[in-house]
C-alpha cells in the first residue's frame, strides 16, 4: 500500500542542512497496524505528515496505492484525502463551531455523498460509538476521550483505507487511552483498515502488528510485535 | 454543505460578538456616509436629466474679454433657428428677479423667480401645459403657475382656468390672468421659476444686438458636431454685430471666438458662465467618501485576519478532509459577503436617519425611497465592490494555511506586509488629525466672525421687505412719521442696500483728477444712526441742512484713504453726472461679510444713478421688539399703502448670519468627517493592536515570568503605537497648516493661525490610542503565563 524509497527531509539554514529524516525506506502493506516510535525530535511526526501528504519530502520516492505521490497534483491528492485517508490528531482538532454530528458529517460533504446516505452513515457511526445522546453537543462540552472518539468517528465515516494517527492518546488519561487503542485494534482486525500511529507509549505500540523505531531521522529498528 | 458553512459562519460571528459588532458596525457607518454622498452626487449630477433630449440641449453663451456670460441678445435665437439645419429648436428665457405677491380672495403667495420663456424653451424643458399653446397665434404672454402655488392660492377649491388673480398690492387693484397649472417642479432643474410667462416671442421682435438680456437655449439634432456648430454660430454672430455698427476691430470680438455652447448637463455644476466650485465640492466629497469607504474595508480585512488564527484549525481540518482551496475561498467570501449585506442594511437604516440632518444642513431633498432608479444598480455595485475589497484578501490568506503547520498547534501568522499596515494606520490617523485640526480652525474662525465687531449693530434692526420705491426723502416722510411714532422704535430709514452681504452697484467717482470705482448706496436720513455706524469726521446727514438731500455725500474711511485725502470734509467729488460735497467720513464697517475687505463706498440721499430705495430698516428697542412688530404688522397696509397687505420682515442679524451658512456647512461636514475618521482610525488601531498583542502573547508571558510588572508591559505594548500616531501627527500638521492657511486666505478678516487645534488633535489622538491599546492589551497582560506557555 505504501512504498517509501530513500525519503529525506531537511531544512537548509545558511547553507547548513539540518536533517529531520534520512534514508527512510520502508513499505507498509494493506491491513497492517504500524506504530512509529522514538524520542522527541526523532522525526516521527514529520514521517507521518509525509505519509499523509501534509508535507513533501525533500528527496525520495513515495508511492501510495501504486501512485507516485511526489508527482501528484493538488487535485489528485485531495481525491486521496477524500477517499482513502483518515486523520486522527493528538489535539483532536474538532471544529469548535460544529456539533458532534456535524463534525462527523463534514468529510462526507466533500465526498459529495447524498443527504439521506449521509444521515444514515452518521447515525450508524454515532450508534457504533455510543454517542447518539451527544450528537448535538459541541466539542467543548465533551471530555477529552469523548472528543477523541468523535475525531476517530470523523476519520472513519468516510470509510478510508488507512488511518494516520498522530499520538492519538497523547492528551488522554490512561483508561481513555486504552479504550481508544482497543478501538483501533478492533478496526484493524475486523474491518481490515490499515493504521499508522505515532506514539510514545510502549503499551500503545504493543497494540500494533509492527513497530518502526526512529532515532535522529533514521529507522533504527523495524520489528513485528509478538502477540 | 452551504447550509453547514452558513451555520459555522453564524456561530463564529456569534462567538466573537464584539469583533463582529465592531466589524459590521464600522463598515455600516462608513457605508451610511458613502450612501449619503452617493445620493448627493447622483442628485447634483442629474439636474434636468429626466428631459428626453437632455443630451442635446445647449445654452448659448458669450465670452467677454475678462469673463463669460450666458446673457445673449434677443435676435440671436431667430438667427440660429433660420441659419442652421442641425438645430432642432431654439428658445429664450428671461428672468425677472423681483419679488411681488399674487392674490386671490383666499390666499396669497410671493413670487421671486418669475421667468419669461419662449414656447420653444418651455417645450424643451417640458414645462408646457398643453399642445394648444404651441399653435397659438397670439403674441401675448400667458401666465402659468406651478402646482405648488395652487394649494396656497386656491385652498380647498376647485379651480378652472383661465382665472384672474390680483398682482401686487390689493389696493392697487391690478390683475393678471392665470392660464393654468404647470406640473413640473423647478427643484431639480436648471431653470428656476415660480411664475411662468409663456409666449411665442418673449422679446416682442426686439432686433437689438447691443443689449444682452436673454438666455438662449438650443436643441440640436442627433450626431451634430458641436464644435463646428459653435464656430459657425460665432462667425454669424460677429457678422451681425458688425452689421449693427460694432467696429470689426473691437477688442470684444476681434480675433477671438465669442460664442460658446454649454451642454445642459454641465449647467448646474460647472457652467462656463459661472464657477465650478460646486463641481469641485462634489468631486472632493465623493473621493473623500471613497477614501473613507476603502479605509473601512481595509480595516474590515484587518479585523478579519486578526481573528484568522481562530479559524486556522478549521481550514487545516477541512483540507485534510478533502476540501479544495477554492471551496474554502468561496466559503470565506460568502461569509464576508453576508457581513457586508448586514452592514449594508444597517448602513441604509443609518442613512435614513442621517438624511434629514444632511438635508436640512444643505437644503436638499435627498431620499432613499424617492423612486430614484440609480440606487437600484448603485447599491448592488457598492455591495459587490466592498465585498471584493474586504473579502478577497482574507479569503486567500485564510484558505492558504498549510494543514501540516496549523494542525501541529503552534501557528505563527506572519504578516509580510508589515510596513503596509504601519503606513495604513499612520495614514488613517493623519486623516483623522487633519479633520480634527480643521474642525477646530473652522470653529475658531466662525466664532471670530460671530463675535468680532463688524462696525455696525444688527441686533435690534429689522429689515422690512417692500416693493414701493422711496427715492425722494419726502416720499418716505409719511411712512416714516407713522413708524417712528410707535413706542420702542428708535430710528427708521430706507435705502437701496443694507449690510446683508450683497454687493451694491459700483460707479466711477472723480475727486481732484483721481477716478475710482466706488460702491454707491442711496440712503435716506438716519441710515447710519439706524445701523449704529460710527462717525470718523464731519457729520451724518441731517434734515437741518437743506443741501443734504440735494448734493451732500458721505464716504467711508477706505474711500478717503484710496483718494489719499487728509481732510476730506468739504471736498467735492464727482460721479453720476453731478458734483457732491463730502460732509462726513464714517468708520469702515463689514457690510459684505468677512470674505471681502471693506470696499470704498459713497453714501448719498440724492440718487441720479437711480438705484431704487426699497429696503426699509427699523431700529427697535430690544425689549419692546415683539410689541413693535405686532403694531407694525397690524398697521402695515395703512402705513405703506402701496406695498401690499403683508408685513414681511427679517431680523438683520439673521440675514447677516446667513453669510456664514457656507462655513457652517463646511463645519458640519468636518464635524461628521472628524467623527467618522477618528472612529475608523480607532477601529484600525484596535485590529492592529489586537493582532500584534496576540502575536506577542508568548513574549509577554516570558517577560512576566522574568519579572516584568503590568505597567512595564502596558508601556511595551503602547510605545510602538504612540510612535505611529506621533508620526501621523507630524505628517498631518504641515498638510493641515497649508490647507487651513489657504482656507483662511479666503477671508479678508480672519484669525491668526491658532496653535491650540494642533495640540488638541495631538492630545486627542494619543489619548485615544493609549485607551484603545491598553484596553486591548489588558486581557493579555492579565493572562496567566502558564496558559500561554503551555504546549498543547
Amino acid at each position: 500500500m505504501i512504498e517509501l524509497k530513500n525519503i529525506e527531509k531537511y531544512y537548509a539554514n545558511k547553507g547548513v542542512k539540518s536533517y529531520i529524516l534520512r534514508h527512510v525506506t520502508t513499505s507498509i502493506k494493506e491491513g497492517e497496524f504500524v506504530s512509529i516510535m522514538g524520542p522527541s525530535g526523532a522525526g516521527k511526526s514529520t514521517l507521518l505528515n509525509i505519509l499523509g501528504m501534509l508535507e513533501d519530502p525533500t528527496y525520495g520516492e513515495y508511492e501510495f496505492m501504486g501512485e507516485n505521490i511526489t508527482s501528484l497534483n493538488e487535485r489528485k491528492r485531495i481525491e486521496l484525502y477524500r477517499n482513502h485517508i483518515g486523520f486522527v490528531f493528538q489535539a483532536y482538532h474538532l471544529i469548535d463551531e460544529m456539533t458532534v454530528a456535524e463534525n462527523i458529517e463534514a468529510p462526507l460533504l466533500y465526498k459529495k455523498i447524498g443527504g439521506s446516505e449521509r444521515k444514515s452513515r452518521v447515525a450508524d457511526v454515532l450508534d457504533r460509538f455510543n454517542m447518539v445522546a451527544k450528537k448535538d453537543l459541541f466539542p467543548n462540552q465533551l471530555s477529552g476521550g469523548q472528543q477523541q472518539l468523535v475525531g476517530i468517528a470523523r476519520a472513519l465515516v468516510a470509510q478510508p483505507s488507512i488511518i494516520l494517527a498522530d499520538e492519538p492518546t497523547g492528551n488522554l488519561q490512561s483508561a481513555q487511552a486504552l479504550q481508544i487503542m482497543d478501538l483501533f485494534k478492533k478496526l484493524n482486525e475486523e474491518e481490515g483498515i490499515t493504521i499508522v500511529q505515532v506514539t510514545h507509549s510502549e503499551i500503545n505500540a504493543g497494540y500494533g502488528s509492527r513497530i518502526l523505531h526512529l532515532l535522529d531521522g533514521v529507522i533504527k529498528e523495524d520489528v513485528a510485535t509478538t502477540v | 454543505m452551504f447550509r453547514l458553512n452558513l451555520k459555522i459562519a453564524l456561530r463564529n460571528l456569534w462567538k466573537n460578538r464584539i469583533y463582529t459588532t465592531i466589524n459590521i458596525g464600522g463598515l455600516a457607518i462608513a457605508l451610511a456616509a458613502f450612501i449619503v454622498v452617493v445620493l448627493y452626487v447622483t442628485y447634483e449630477t442629474s439636474y434636468d436629466k429626466d428631459l428626453p433630449n437632455y443630451d442635446r440641449i445647449y445654452l448659448v453663451g458669450r465670452s467677454l474679454p475678462d469673463s463669460k456670460t450666458d446673457y445673449t441678445p434677443a435676435p440671436l435665437s431667430k438667427l440660429i433657428k433660420d441659419s442652421f439645419q442641425e438645430v432642432e429648436a431654439v428658445g429664450r428665457a428671461r428672468n425677472t428677479w423681483f419679488e411681488f405677491p399674487l392674490n386671490t380672495a383666499r390666499g396669497r403667495v410671493y413670487s421671486n423667480k418669475a421667468i419669461q420663456l419662449d414656447l420653444e424653451t418651455a417645450k424643451m424643458f417640458e414645462i408646457w401645459p398643453d399642445k394648444r399653446l404651441i399653435e397659438t397665434k397670439s403674441m401675448m404672454l400667458e401666465m402659468y403657475v406651478p402646482s405648488l402655488f395652487r394649494k396656497e392660492l386656491f385652498p380647498n377649491e376647485k379651480v378652472s382656468f383661465p382665472r384672474l388673480v390680483g398682482i401686487g398690492s390689493k389696493k392697487a387693484g391690478q390683475t393678471v390672468e392665470i392660464k393654468g397649472i404647470i406640473n413640473r417642479s423647478d427643484e431639480h432643474s436648471n431653470l428656476k421659476f415660480d411664475i411662468l410667462a409663456l409666449g411665442k416671442d418673449i422679446s416682442f421682435g426686439d432686433q437689438d444686438y447691443g443689449t444682452n438680456n436673454f438666455q438662449t437655449y438650443i436643441q440640436v439634432r442627433k450626431g451634430t458636431d458641436i464644435g463646428a456648430l459653435q464656430q459657425k454660430i460665432d462667425l454669424l454672430y460677429k457678422k451681425e454685430l458688425i452689421k449693427s455698427g460694432v467696429p470689426a476691430a473691437d477688442p470684444r470680438i476681434a480675433g477671438r471666438s465669442v460664442i460658446f455652447l454649454d451642454p445642459l448637463k454641465n449647467l448646474h455644476l460647472k457652467p462656463m458662465a459661472g464657477t465650478d466650485t460646486n463641481n469641485r465640492m462634489v468631486i472632493a466629497l465623493f473621493w473623500l467618501s471613497v477614501l473613507i469607504m476603502v479605509i473601512a474595508c481595509i480595516n474590515f480585512t484587518n479585523l478579519t485576519i486578526v481573528q484568522a488564527t481562530k479559524r486556522a484549525k478549521e481550514v487545516g481540518m477541512k483540507k485534510v478532509m478533502g476540501a479544495y482551496r477554492i471551496d474554502l475561498i468561496v466559503q470565506f467570501i460568502v461569509e464576508i459577503y453576508i457581513q457586508c449585506c448586514v452592514a449594508m442594511v444597517l448602513g441604509l437604516i443609518m442613512t435614513e436617519v442621517l438624511l434629514p440632518v444632511f438635508n436640512t444642513q444643505f437644503n436638499l431633498p435627498l431620499s432613499l425611497l424617492n423612486g430614484d432608479s440609480a440606487l437600484l444598480w448603485q447599491l448592488p455595485l457598492i455591495l459587490f465592490v466592498i465585498t471584493a475589497i474586504s473579502g478577497v484578501y482574507p479569503a486567500f490568506v485564510l484558505s492558504g494555511y498549510k494543514p501540516a503547520s496549523v494542525l501541529k498547534g503552534n501557528l505563527q501568522t506572519s504578516y509580510k506586509t508589515f510596513w503596509l499596515r504601519n503606513a495604513l494606520l499612520a495614514g488613517q490617523f493623519s486623516i483623522a488629525v487633519i479633520f480634527i485640526v480643521g474642525l477646530f480652525i473652522i470653529n475658531d474662525q466662525l466664532k471670530y466672525m460671530r463675535t468680532e465687531d463688524t462696525g455696525f449693530k444688527t441686533g435690534q434692526v429689522v429689515y422690512i421687505k417692500n416693493i414701493q420705491f422711496y427715492n425722494k426723502p419726502k416720499d418716505f416722510d409719511q411712512a416714516r412719521a407713522r413708524i417712528i411714532k410707535i413706542p420702542g422704535v428708535n430710528h427708521v430709514t430706507v435705502s437701496s442696500d443694507i449690510p446683508d452681504g450683497s454687493k451694491p452697484g459700483t460707479s466711477i467717482y472723480k475727486l481732484s483728477n483721481k477716478a475710482l470705482s466706488l460702491d454707491f448706496l442711496d440712503v435716506d436720513f438716519d441710515y447710519f444712526e439706524t445701523l449704529n455706524i460710527k462717525l470718523k469726521e464731519g457729520r451724518f446727514f441731517s434734515r437741518d441742512f437743506y443741501a443734504d438731500s440735494v448734493n451732500s455725500a458721505i464716504i467711508n474711511e477706505t474711500a478717503a484713504a484710496r483718494y489719499g485725502l487728509v481732510n476730506p470734509v468739504g471736498k467735492i467729488i464727482r460721479g453720476c453726472d453731478m458734483d457732491y460735497k463730502i460732509v462726513g467720513v464714517i468708520k469702515d464697517f463689514k457690510a459684505q461679510g468677512f470674505e471681502r475687505a471693506v470696499e470704498p463706498a459713497i453714501y448719498a440721499i440724492k440718487n441720479p444713478c437711480n438705484n431704487r430705495k426699497t429696503k426699509i430698516i427699523v431700529n427697535i428697542d430690544q425689549n419692546r421688539m415683539a410689541a413693535v412688530l405686532a403694531t407694525l404688522k397690524s398697521q402695515w397696509s395703512d402705513i405703506n399703502k402701496l406695498d401690499g397687505e403683508d408685513f414681511r420682515y427679517e431680523f438683520l442679524d439673521e440675514l447677516y448670519g446667513r453669510l456664514f451658512k457656507k462655513q457652517e456647512q463646511l463645519q458640519s461636514v468636518f464635524f461628521f468627517a472628524a467623527i467618522l475618521t477618528i472612529f475608523i482610525a480607532i477601529l484600525g488601531l484596535f485590529a492592529f493592536s489586537a493582532f500584534t498583542t496576540n502575536n506577542r502573547i508568548k513574549e509577554i508571558s516570558i517577560r512576566k515570568i522574568l519579572g516584568a510588572t503590568d505597567l512595564q508591559m502596558f508601556k511595551l505594548l503602547n510605545v510602538f503605537f504612540i510612535w505611529i500616531v506621533l508620526i501621523a501627527n507630524l505628517i498631518a500638521w504641515p498638510l493641515v497648516y497649508l490647507l487651513a492657511r489657504q482656507w483662511l486666505a479666503m477671508f479678508a478678516y480672519r484669525i491668526d493661525m491658532p496653535f491650540f487645534p494642533f495640540l488638541i488633535a495631538g492630545i486627542v489622538s494619543i489619548t485615544l490610542t493609549l485607551l484603545t491599546v491598553t484596553i486591548q492589551a489588558g486581557k493579555v497582560v492579565k493572562m496567566s503565563p502558564v496558559d500561554a506557555l503551555k504546549y498543547e
